[in-house]
């Protein structure tokens, strides 16, 4: 055996990923298996078997109820990620690109992640007394007289969920963005203007194109955590808006299992095809 | 030149960002100090007071609103963080050991783990669920099912961090050692060790706060109330009626929050200084 093997031996052992592939098959992998298998399976008032059947997966495509679920989650993710670009941008832009001084930027990138050191269920509670009829936006707003009525559709209703959920994940956006274009080499942006471009022009030809891999990253980080949100549509919507985890959450409150599972596959299929999508866009790995 | 005007903007439009960020948040503290018993948690403020935040520590006569049932959650809660940390820490380090080299099907263990941060904790925390009561036939504890999806969701993030800095790792400094007969435990524990610490710090601390905030694997994988963990005690004041209690406790959160991120700060100043004052030593030797 040669010297250079011996170290990469001692290194490493390849047994070292034992542990965590065990942990990971056992309680990631399976759990996931068995949701698809329990779809399947016969459900009863109180309690489901094995017998082999297709009426959860009938009874979830031929309700209302749950295809109506299925399309409001894909309208809620469409918007909210949409929402979390635009806001995110801008900000990413800026921190990203514009600010010259290095303290400066990672001060910047601190002030947007203190925010996750509440309690999630609390950042989405504080919506309420912002949102709502008596709500601080409306105390302002008619202030300001900009209003003379109190808006009412802020809260309880699906405008309140999108507010909260672009206000919760737009931070996922901004940071995989302005790490992209903190990467931008900007003597390529030097010659550009060199060469007599203007900014509109630089920006569509080399900044956005070059910052595309964050807007992957990010996109994905939202999609996947708004694909499986339920607290904030619960809480903001007053049960109003009911997304695929709704369903979930509402079906193993009533012991459901069968029509949970048949639920939880179809997230799990969209949500596959979603991250499939986004990875065609961008190859990460050559891009990292 | 257009950043002369871009700039300002953006700079306006960031500040704007910020206040939408961070505006829940002074709604949030402001209405803490809500008058109590009887103040809503709305506007206006009746009466500036502490009264919420003495409610939670138990100081105030009892009244028609009942105290927070936060006590025991906080204690499982922390608990569970605690074990979560430690085993998703150890569990990253040791795969990002043996990521150092190249192994077959390495490409395919990468995702295995790395999926682990992206699938919902719904999926996650109903799959369990469906195998201890179906297959195990087991009672969900937090202890038990809940530990086992936090883990598999925070020892994805201790990995990563582990591997970023493992990466950047000059490994001459292990092979001296072994080159000079000492064991590779012993090189791992008085060599490598030392110099990863700062990596293996900020793994745990990833791993601890998002346990310690986990919520939908807990409310899947967990049992009944007697394994309430704290984001289950929050849930569940959500669906009767809020009080500004749960405001003040939001803003207690946030503080002990600060207070974990101080010391992490702390910790992580004292290794740097120390690595330094290693290598003044070894440089005036």
């Amino acid at each position: 055996m040669s010297d250079v093997t011996v170290a990469a031996k001692r290194q490493g052992p390849s047994w070292l990923i034992l542990p965590g592939i065990v942990w990971m098959a056992l309680f990631m992998v399976v759990p996931i298996a068995m949701i698809c298998y329990v779809s399947f399976w016969t459900q009863t008032t109180f309690n489901i078997s094995s017998t082999p059947t297709l009426a959860s997966w009938k009874q979830f495509f031929s309700s209302d109820t749950y295809t109506g679920a299925l399309w409001t989650t894909v309208r809620i993710w469409l918007i909210v990620l949409a929402t979390t670009f635009i806001i995110g941008y801008p900000t990413a832009l800026f921190v990203g690109l514009f600010v010259k001084s290095k303290t400066l930027s990672t001060v910047l990138l601190v002030v947007c992640v203190i925010p996750f050191w509440t309690s999630f269920l609390i950042r989405v509670l504080a919506w309420r007394p912002m949102l709502g009829k008596e709500g601080a936006i409306n105390i302002i707003l008619l202030k300001l007289h900009i209003i003379s009525q109190p808006i009412e559709v802020l809260l309880f209703t699906e405008l309140s969920v999108i507010i909260g959920m672009s206000q919760i994940y737009c931070v996922f956006m901004v940071g995989p963005i302005a790490f992209m274009l903190g990467r931008i080499d900007r003597n390529i942006i030097e010659a550009a203007r060199d060469l007599g471009a203007g900014f509109g022009r630089i920006f569509w030809k080399i900044i956005f194109p070059l910052s595309l891999p964050g807007v992957v990253v990010g996109a994905i980080f939202v999609s996947v955590m708004v694909l499986g949100e339920f607290a904030t549509s619960g809480a903001l919507s007053g049960r109003k808006v009911n997304l695929l985890g709704n369903i979930i959450v509402t079906q193993v409150g009533s012991l459901k299992w069968a029509m949970a599972s048949v639920t939880g596959v179809i997230l799990t299929v969209f949500m596959g095809m979603v991250i499939a999508g986004f990875l065609r866009i961008v190859d990460l790995k050559q891009e990292l | 030149m257009e950043s002369r005007v871009l700039k300002p903007m953006l700079a306006v439009y960031v500040v704007a960002f910020i206040l939408f960020l961070y505006g829940p948040f002074f709604v949030l503290w402001i209405l803490s100090f809500q008058q109590g018993p009887d103040g809503g948690p709305q506007f206006p403020i009746t009466e500036w007071s502490t009264y919420w935040y003495r409610q939670i520590f138990g100081l105030t006569p009892p009244s028609r609103i009942a105290p927070l049932p936060v006590g025991e959650a906080l204690v499982r809660s922390l608990i569970l963080a605690f074990m979560t940390m430690v085993t998703s820490t150890v569990l990253g380090v040791m795969s990002a050991q043996a990521f150092r080299r190249k192994f077959r099907g390495s490409g395919f263990v990468f995702y295995l783990i790395v999926l682990g941060m992206m699938v919902p904790g719904v999926l996650t925390g109903l799959g369990t669920s469906l195998l201890a009561n179906n297959v195990f036939e087991i009672t969900r504890h937090w202890y038990t099912t809940a530990f086992a999806t936090h883990v598999a969701y925070t020892f994805p993030f201790a990995f990563l961090v582990m591997l970023a800095i493992l990466n950047r790792f000059d490994s001459s400094v292990e092979e001296a050692a072994w080159s000079l007969g000492v064991s590779p435990w012993k090189t791992f524990r008085k060599v490598t060790f030392p110099l990863i610490f700062p990596g293996v710090l900020s793994a745990m601390l990833f791993a601890f706060t998002l346990s310690f905030d986990e919520f939908p694997r807990s409310l899947f994988a967990a049992g009944g109330t007697e394994d309430q963990t704290l984001p289950l005690a929050i849930y569940g004041t959500f669906s009767v009626e809020i009080h500004p209690n749960i405001f003040a406790f939001g803003v207690l959160t946030t503080l002990f929050s600060f207070a974990l991120l101080s010391v992490y700060g702390i910790l992580m100043g004292l290794s740097v200084r120390r690595a330094r004052k290693l290598a003044m030593q070894e440089e005036i030797a």
